[in-house]
């Protein structure tokens, strides 16, 4: 039901059309690489699309600063293969055939290795994006460490695209790890689940502590000596990438994921739990079954959204109404005072609580 | 907004809180205008809070007498975030220094906002946990501070600067409402509120209680002490470190004239014939931290250093960063003033920057000492001087300003840690066009529309165009956003 899509050549092109759409309120759907998942709630309405697969260039790599520019259309896999020449990585981008910088960004998907490098937002250095009504915007620095003005490129992180269309990022790098090893252990969640939380508190920083049903894998990340097997635990190779035709992420605390997997792994749930940092993505069938986890996750003082399901299951995708709503409401409508963007996909439930 | 604090908004202050902790003399007051930096603001009255729900209602006070707000930590800022102008009414959180729970698991902790950051550190040392972040002011600011500055400090190179360790927050906001944002869970649907308000400067909300994210000590830490005979060749040294794709856990340059400072007040056995001392810590594994050293040591020698000594024990590590901390304080020797920078250039860019630094210094006849995390480029150009003397002062900020465009030509940051606050706002328009500052304004605004917090600081007057409409009935049902 989506018109054709339109894919700007240039910054002046892309802020003509947002400010055309915005000025009669003609709703825009964003595309990058088109592998984000179904997810949020199902548009109600055609939109134009405007793809921004054409801003696909990598605008300055400076080795020595471990610092890139890029725009958000190139392809994460293109970018680290031109990074990985120098030695060096996005490391916080997990590896997705197909996806572009922005669409990572947007939908804020960290690498597994999270644990140790931390949230892929915190590579995110400045921005430049044009808004829903046309105004080229640039945020941040492209220094590694700046605190001039207010951290918009955080708010744009996980923002689905409403606030607006990232056209070009600076990102922070880090070092290609030199030599990397997995290790697994197989055995009851709840017993595979205490030597992960063991591993956990004694490595020093391991990469990955990866959790699933009657199973465990560990990455470690540095020089050779320190790459042995942790107690319990036999040497391995990387754990396939978790999916299915329908997936749900959980964040709970830290503290209370180890408890919380064994629960699911009982209910007979498939899953993958990145212990330390508190995110479990779980394949689910029905509503119920979405139900059941997020009612497990409230629990717990966490929450559920979807990551990708079909339209059947996506009736309420990101569950209750995040705390100050009435902010992201104003901050929305500050970037995209039309409401054109991504328009009526995120946040929110069919049944209008709100 | 009023600036006139009436006798009826004082009496519903001190309902509040009690009269004790209202403070309205003019002797009081002075004290609460003025911070770290070198500016001065006033106080029309300061509001001393011990708990979310005092500051909660002297929000609504405030809203209902249209006051300006300024809050407060320990009021260590060195950009003028903490000072209140105009008459503001200042809250003060400085009385809320408890520690609320500690989660070892996570591991995290929940705090109020008026703990100081070294003491969230001692608190947390029997469980082989550390705060990361480490402001030199670490002993005296708080991390409700931290948390308005995103505050960064030596070990940020590695670690993050404070947003990366702030999971969640209690936020007031201008109308008295309470908002808990983020948490131990990560990743709540939404906007990243939590991590827009780390770096607010204040003009947000305030800030009363902080879930911070605790760091396990490294099992092995080593602290190397490098002279140079050239800032240049120490410069090259930390550039060549990074590219060689090493980053430290700190790697922190003095040059000579700030070495002479700090050592005559700390005695620390500094080489204080070395053009450039660097100070490089790395930590983690043993097999890591011999890898690194190794790599520091060879580069450090290929690029000229006269000489490398690794603290022996923790004692002389202890000292070392005793040093490179307290080099603010030993300024103090030199000239009763300093007027402090803190642009971040590319690491690439860092010789050529000091290079720059040396010229405007000898042009304007100033002694300008460099302290700094060379590691990340974030320069701490330090400008000596005396305030009585009107002539010099015109000198020092002429040779600020030229510092800045310097930094700012070679793609430099304004601000790497301390904040823009008021001093360094009139310089936001050299990194920031008018579409940018804007958006800025817009964003600020969507937390507080009446413009009440923390006034005329971050964004310089006029920032805002145009006027902002809230239609939202265009909404499909069922949404939200």
């Amino acid at each position: 039901m989506d018109l054709a899509p339109g894919t700007p050549t240039n910054r002046a092109v892309l802020c003509r059309a947002l400010r055309e759409a915005s000025d009669h309120a003609r709703p825009v759907r964003i595309s990058g690489g088109g592998t984000g998942g179904r997810r949020g709630l199902i548009a109600s309405e055609p939109a134009e699309v405007i793809s921004t697969m054409e801003f696909d260039r990598i605008v300055a790599h400076e080795p020595a600063d471990l610092v890139a520019t890029v725009e958000a259309g190139v392809p994460v896999r293109e970018l680290q293969r031109t990074l990985g020449e120098h030695a060096q990585t996005w490391i916080q981008a997990p590896d997705i055939d197909g996806a572009t910088v922005g669409g990572l960004l947007s939908r804020a998907a960290s690498s597994h290795r999270r644990l140790r490098y931390g949230a892929i937002r915190d590579s995110l250095l400045q921005v430049v994006m044009v808004t829903g009504d046309g105004r080229l915007v640039h945020a941040g620095g492209k220094t590694v460490k700046g605190v001039a003005g207010y951290d918009i490129p955080r708010l744009v992180v996980g923002a689905h695209g409403t606030l607006g269309v990232l056209v070009e990022v600076t990102l922070k790098l880090w070092p290609l790890p030199s030599s990397t090893a997995w290790f697994s252990a197989e055995g009851p969640t709840h017993h595979v689940a205490a030597i992960g939380e063991q591993a956990r508190h004694h490595l020093h920083q391991p990469a990955s502590v990866l959790l699933s049903p009657d199973r465990l894998d560990i990455e470690l990340i540095g020089p050779p000596d320190d790459l042995v097997a942790p107690m319990g635990m036999h040497l391995s190779t990387a754990p396939p990438v978790f999916g299915g035709p329908a997936t749900v992420e959980l964040g709970v605390s830290p503290a209370v994921l180890p408890q919380l997997a064994s629960d699911l792994a009982e209910c007979g749930f498939a899953f993958q739990a990145q212990l330390g940092v508190g995110i479990c993505t779980i394949a689910i069938a029905t509503l119920d079954e979405l139900r059941d986890v997020r009612a497990m996750a409230i629990a717990a003082g966490g929450h559920a959204v979807i990551l990708d399901a079909p339209d059947a299951l996506r009736a309420d995708p990101w569950g209750p109404a995040p705390a100050g709503l009435a902010i992201m409401r104003r901050l929305k409508n500050s970037f995209d005072p039309a409401g054109i963007l991504n328009r009526g996909q995120f946040l929110g439930d069919r049944t209008g609580a709100l | 907004m009023s600036t006139v604090i009436t006798a009826s908004a004082i009496d519903r202050f001190r309902h509040v809180v009690g009269p004790e902790r209202v403070l309205t003399a003019a002797l009081e007051r002075l004290v609460y205008a003025r911070d770290g930096s070198m500016n001065q603001g006033n106080c029309g009255l300061a509001v001393l809070c011990d708990t979310t729900a005092e500051i909660a209602e002297c929000m609504k006070v405030a809203a209902e007498f249209d006051l300006p707000i300024v809050p407060r930590g320990s009021g260590t800022s060195l950009a003028g975030s903490a000072i209140p102008l105009d008459g503001s009414v200042v809250i003060s959180v400085a009385r809320m220094r408890r520690v609320l729970s500690i989660d070892p698991e996570t591991p995290c902790a929940w705090v109020e906002p008026g703990v100081l950051n070294l003491d969230l550190t001692a608190a947390v040392t029997h469980l082989g946990l550390h705060y990361a972040p480490d402001p030199s002011s670490q002993a005296a600011c708080s991390i409700g501070g931290n948390v308005a500055t995103n505050a960064g400090g030596p070990h940020c190179l590695a670690s993050g600067v404070t947003a990366q360790h702030i999971l969640g927050m209690e936020l007031v906001l201008p109308d008295g409402q309470i908002l808990q944002l983020g948490g131990p869970a990560p990743d709540p649907a939404g906007y990243d509120l939590r991590g827009f308000v780390v770096g607010g400067e204040g003009t947000l909300g305030i800030v009363t209680k902080v879930c911070v994210k605790l760091t396990r000590n490294p099992p092995v830490v080593r602290t190397l002490l490098i002279d140079f005979t050239s800032l240049t060749a120490a410069g090259a040294a930390v550039r060549d470190i990074i590219a060689k794709g090493v980053i430290p856990a700190a790697m922190e340059m003095m040059d000579r004239t700030m070495t002479r400072a700090v050592e005559a007040f700390v005695h620390a056995g500094l080489p204080v014939d070395a053009a450039a001392v660097l100070l490089v810590e790395v930590d983690g594994t043993e097999a890591q931290v011999s890898e690194h050293t190794r790599v520091v040591e060879d580069i450090c020698r290929e690029s000229g250093a006269s000489h490398i000594r690794v603290a022996a024990d923790e004692a002389e590590r202890a000292l070392f960063w005793k040093a490179r901390k307290n080099a603010f304080g030993a300024c103090a020797r030199i000239a009763p003033n300093y007027y402090l920078h803190d642009c971040v250039v590319p690491r690439t860019r860092l010789v050529e920057v000091l290079a720059a630094i040396e010229h405007i210094a000898a042009r304007h006849d100033l002694v300008i000492m460099n302290v700094f995390h060379a590691g990340d480029g974030n320069l701490h150009p330090l400008i000596s001087f005396d305030r009585r003397d009107e002539e010099q002062v015109t000198r020092v900020l002429q040779a600020g300003r030229e510092i800045i465009e310097v930094c700012m030509r070679v793609g430099g940051t304004l601000s790497g840690e301390h904040g823009i606050g008021m001093e360094k706002r009139d310089f936001m328009p050299l990194q920031f066009n008018a579409h940018d500052l804007d958006a800025q304004a817009r964003s600020r605004e969507a937390f507080d529309p009446t413009g009440r917090m923390n006034p005329r600081k971050v964004l310089p007057s006029g920032s805002k165009c145009g006027e902002l409409s809230f239609p939202h009935d265009h909404l499909p049902e069922g949404t939200w956003i």
